[in-house]
């Protein structure tokens, strides 16, 4: 049986409304009282406007012998620099500067030569719209005709000549492609032997066609020789229209 | 007993969970309507300030609302034989607003038409009709048999959306449209064909949006009807809702809520009633009531519970429980009438009284306790069970601090313990009254006192721990000597003894039986002074008294039996408990 159930009462069911403890006091620091008397002891009196009658020195703080004078500040001791990076003295000998140098230039005259060698200056380009003589400089203000005197002004931009000159040049080149994928794969040309040949065996037929035809009878009175005789005008008719291609034609291609 | 007050009735901790659609949200969406036993309960759902319409003179078996809120509708049960009240509330007084008498036994079902021009009230089995009310006039219109001869017992009605003249009903192997011909005061029904289907419809839901109404069956499946009789749809096909669907709400989109007897909610999508969201309760679900739209709803259980459903997103939270079935006993720990015990089927459970919530439940699983006390210091509640032991709870936990097995052989049923906390007196259904002695650790029998003949029901130790009193049903009461453990008087009476009571004074003793009777006794020499007429209907099965031993009010709240009455410790509350499990509280007005 476990301890803490012997301490379970059924009054403690009884819901007991929660109080709320009151808030503690604000906390207040305990030397807030010396801070207070600090800040007001410390504070000094009369700094901004001065005491209303400027006290007497006190006679032991008498005026002494140059007090009132201006005293420098005591130098300030660096010792800061170390004495190994300190560059060294100058050699009395080897460092001895040139002496005695002198220049053989007429000054005089070269300046008299260059002022009068010397180019006049330019006028300033100046734009005056007053009476008072206000004035402007013309350039920039985009009243003188700058554009129009340009070199290259009105002609075409040589960028655009550029990327008609690379169409025109693409398309060349796909032309000349084109052409000679189709000659990879194209037809073949019928050679003149061959043409030749193939003529003398279709008239040799066409002979023999004719010579059987010519030997026919003359009366066709049953169906066989009616048959007969259609069959071998028609295949003659097939070798005439043939030999005529060939004959018609000077170059036939051959698709394989 | 003839210029008696009438009890006004505080709080009640209860909710008819059996009630089909026994749950309501008033349109105001503020309010929760319900019944406990033959009350109806308005409570604010914000507040839970409860608010009674008194009025049933038993048991409330259907509640319906009008659309605009303007009006509760309730019907009740009665005996066999007798006439069936409904009664229309107005709410905005919360006044009685018509008593409306036609059918017998029980009404099975109202509902509100649209406009609420008419109530529609259906009888129930022994009566089998249906009726028409006209709500202005406060008169029926006309009635007929709900059903064919042929066909079964109808179990619910439902009103068109739109049409004041068209309402529902289904029942088993029934499924009717009724249209009103009010010219010529009838109704017409028109059974919709369902062929082969055969069903047994349980709950009824007519949809807000569309002429149709939807049907549950207790096979589990939905059966969807439209207004001119088509049988438009039934479902699910498969995995049918298991113990029948026992109810149903339409939702504006289309979807569908519907409760399962196996105590799940859930979220159906229209025509194929395929479950979309489901939400599990502990107990069938009888009544699901949405609030505004239904952006939230609440289910109520027939074991009593009340849960709340957001519907967007489906999160459920408990919102009540009490006892659902009879309660025997109550009691109060000594001097504070701020928590009170009661125990019930399985359970035992304290409560708050001032704000009815429940601070502690004990349960044990199957059994009944028939009986409750609390030790005197307050450490330790005893309990009495059917079983025929005694058991010692803890009062803080709950947790078990003793048994004594085999208490008694038929059960314990009912119990004392004295003031120092060191004996209990319990009482059996053989009879017998046995004194155990409490120690820490061991709990021995002291002494038997075999003289009933019949089941103790209720013991009362005196002040000073040296007699008890022991009523039985064999008709005596006695009076023991706790020193010498013998009887010193026996009181004989030709009654069912269900109460007994000392005077604050000890002289006298108080009994209440079978007999509706009120009896003073002397406890001197066990001589009856005098008797009163207590009630004019039935038996007396609870007493108790207060320290200066004067009452006389009456109160009607309760349906069914009332267990047990106590008078709270400050006198200043009343606390029954009825055989529905309800606990209702009453203002003592001559405190």
């Amino acid at each position: 049986m476990p301890s803490h159930n012997k301490d379970e009462s059924i009054y403690n069911l009884i819901p007991q409304e929660k109080v709320i403890p009151p808030k503690p006091p604000r906390y207040e620091s305990k030397f807030k009282e010396t801070a207070k008397d600090e800040l007001k002891n410390v504070k000094q009196d009369h700094r901004t406007m001065g005491y209303a009658k400027e006290p007497v020195p006190k006679p032991t703080d008498y005026l002494k012998a140059h007090q009132k004078e201006f005293k420098l500040p005591e130098p300030q001791t660096t010792g800061r620099i170390n004495e190994k990076i300190r560059p060294p003295v100058p050699d009395p000998v080897k460092d001895r500067p040139l002496l005695g140098i002198k220049t053989n230039k007429n000054f005089i005259s070269q300046n008299a030569v260059d002022t009068i060698m010397a180019v006049p200056k330019k006028p300033e380009k100046n734009l005056v719209d007053t009476r008072k003589g206000d004035k402007f400089p013309l350039d920039p203000s985009g009243l003188a005709p700058v554009y129009v005197k340009k070199k290259n002004f009105g002609s075409v931009p040589t960028y655009i000549i550029e990327r008609k000159e690379e169409t025109v040049r693409a398309k060349a080149e796909y032309e000349a492609y084109m052409e000679e994928y189709f000659k990879k794969g194209a037809l073949r040309t019928m050679t003149d032997d061959e043409r030749e040949s193939i003529l003398q065996g279709l008239k040799k037929n066409w002979d023999e066609l004719h010579h059987a035809f010519q030997s026919l009878s003359v009366v066709i009175d049953t169906i066989p020789k009616k048959m007969r005789k259609e069959k071998l005008e028609q295949d003659m008719k097939a070798l005439e229209k043939d030999i005529d291609l060939l004959q018609r034609h000077q170059f036939i291609y051959i698709a394989d | 007993m003839s210029n008696v007050e009438t009890l006004e009735l505080q709080s009640a901790i209860g909710f008819e969970g059996k009630v089909p659609n026994g749950l309501r949200i008033h349109p105001d969406r503020m309010h929760m309507i319900y019944a406990i036993g033959c009350n109806l309960v308005i409570e604010n759902l914000q507040t839970r300030k409860q608010e009674f319409l008194i009025g049933h003179n038993n048991n409330v078996s259907c509640i319906a609302v009008s659309k605009s809120g303007r009006f509760i509708a309730s019907g009740q049960v009665t005996y066999m034989g007798f006439k069936a009240d409904i009664i229309i509330w107005d709410f905005a007084s919360r006044q009685l607003y018509a008593r409306l008498v036609l059918h017998k036994v029980k009404v099975q079902d109202l509902a509100f038409s649209p406009n609420d021009a008419y109530l529609f009230s259906l009888g129930g089995q022994d009566d089998g009709s249906v009726v028409v009310w006209n709500v202005a006039t406060k008169e029926s219109i006309c009635g007929s048999q709900a059903q064919h001869k042929s066909s079964g017992i109808t179990y619910c009605l439902a009103a068109s959306r739109n049409n004041d003249n068209l309402f529902f009903t289904a029942g088993n192997n029934t499924l009717r449209i009724w249209e009103l011909d009010l010219p010529n005061r009838k109704i017409r029904p028109l059974d919709v064909n369902l062929g082969q289907t055969k069903r047994i419809v349980k709950t009824i839901s007519s949809s807000d949006t569309e002429d149709v109404f939807f049907c549950g069956s207790t096979t589990g499946d939905i059966l969807q009807i439209g207004y001119q009789g088509q049988f438009k749809a039934i479902g699910p096909e498969k995995n049918k809702f298991s113990l029948g669907v026992t109810a149903l709400q339409c939702l504006k989109n289309g979807d569908i809520l519907a409760g399962s007897g196996d105590g799940k909610v859930f979220l159906l999508a229209p025509l194929t009633f395929k479950p979309k969201k489901t939400a599990e309760c502990d107990a069938e679900v009888t009544s699901l009531a949405l609030r505004g739209d239904g952006h939230m709803f609440f289910v109520g259980t027939a074991k009593s519970q009340i849960y709340k459903i957001q519907l967007s997103e489906w999160k459920q939270e408990l919102l009540n429980t009490c006892h659902n079935s009879v309660i025997n006993d109550i009691a109060f720990p000594f001097g504070t009438s701020e928590l009170f015990a009661t125990c019930s089927f399985e359970d035992i459970r304290v409560w708050h009284s001032a704000s009815s919530q429940e601070l502690l439940r004990i349960k044990v699983p199957n059994k009944t306790c028939t009986s409750i006390v609390f030790s005197r210091d307050g450490t330790s509640i005893i309990s009495g069970w059917d079983d025929g032991k005694i058991r010692a709870f803890y009062p803080e936990s709950g947790k078990l601090m003793y048994v004594i097995n085999d208490a008694h052989q038929r059960g314990v049923t009912s119990l004392a313990i004295t003031s120092d906390c060191r004996r209990i007196i319990s009482g059996g259904g053989e009879g017998q009254v046995r004194v155990w002695n409490i120690r820490p650790d061991s709990q021995t029998l002291e002494a038997t006192m075999k003289e009933h003949k019949n089941a103790v029901v209720q013991i009362k130790i005196n002040k000073s721990d040296s007699e008890c009193l022991s009523a039985s049903l064999d008709g005596t009461c006695i009076i023991w000597d706790l020193k010498r453990f013998k009887r010193s008087q026996v009181l004989f009476a030709n009654t069912l003894f269900q109460c007994i009571a000392y005077h604050p004074e000890e002289f006298h003793i108080l009994t209440g039986g079978s007999d509706r009777k009120i009896a003073y006794w002397e406890s001197y020499d066990g001589a009856q002074i005098r008797e009163l007429e207590a009630s004019k209907s039935g038996t007396i099965n609870g007493l108790d008294i207060d320290a200066t031993g004067e009452v006389e009010s009456v109160g009607f709240g309760h349906g069914g039996e009332v267990k047990k009455v106590k008078i709270c410790p400050n006198n200043r509350v009343i606390v029954s408990v009825g055989d529905d499990g309800s606990i209702l509280r009453w203002r003592l007005s001559s405190a």
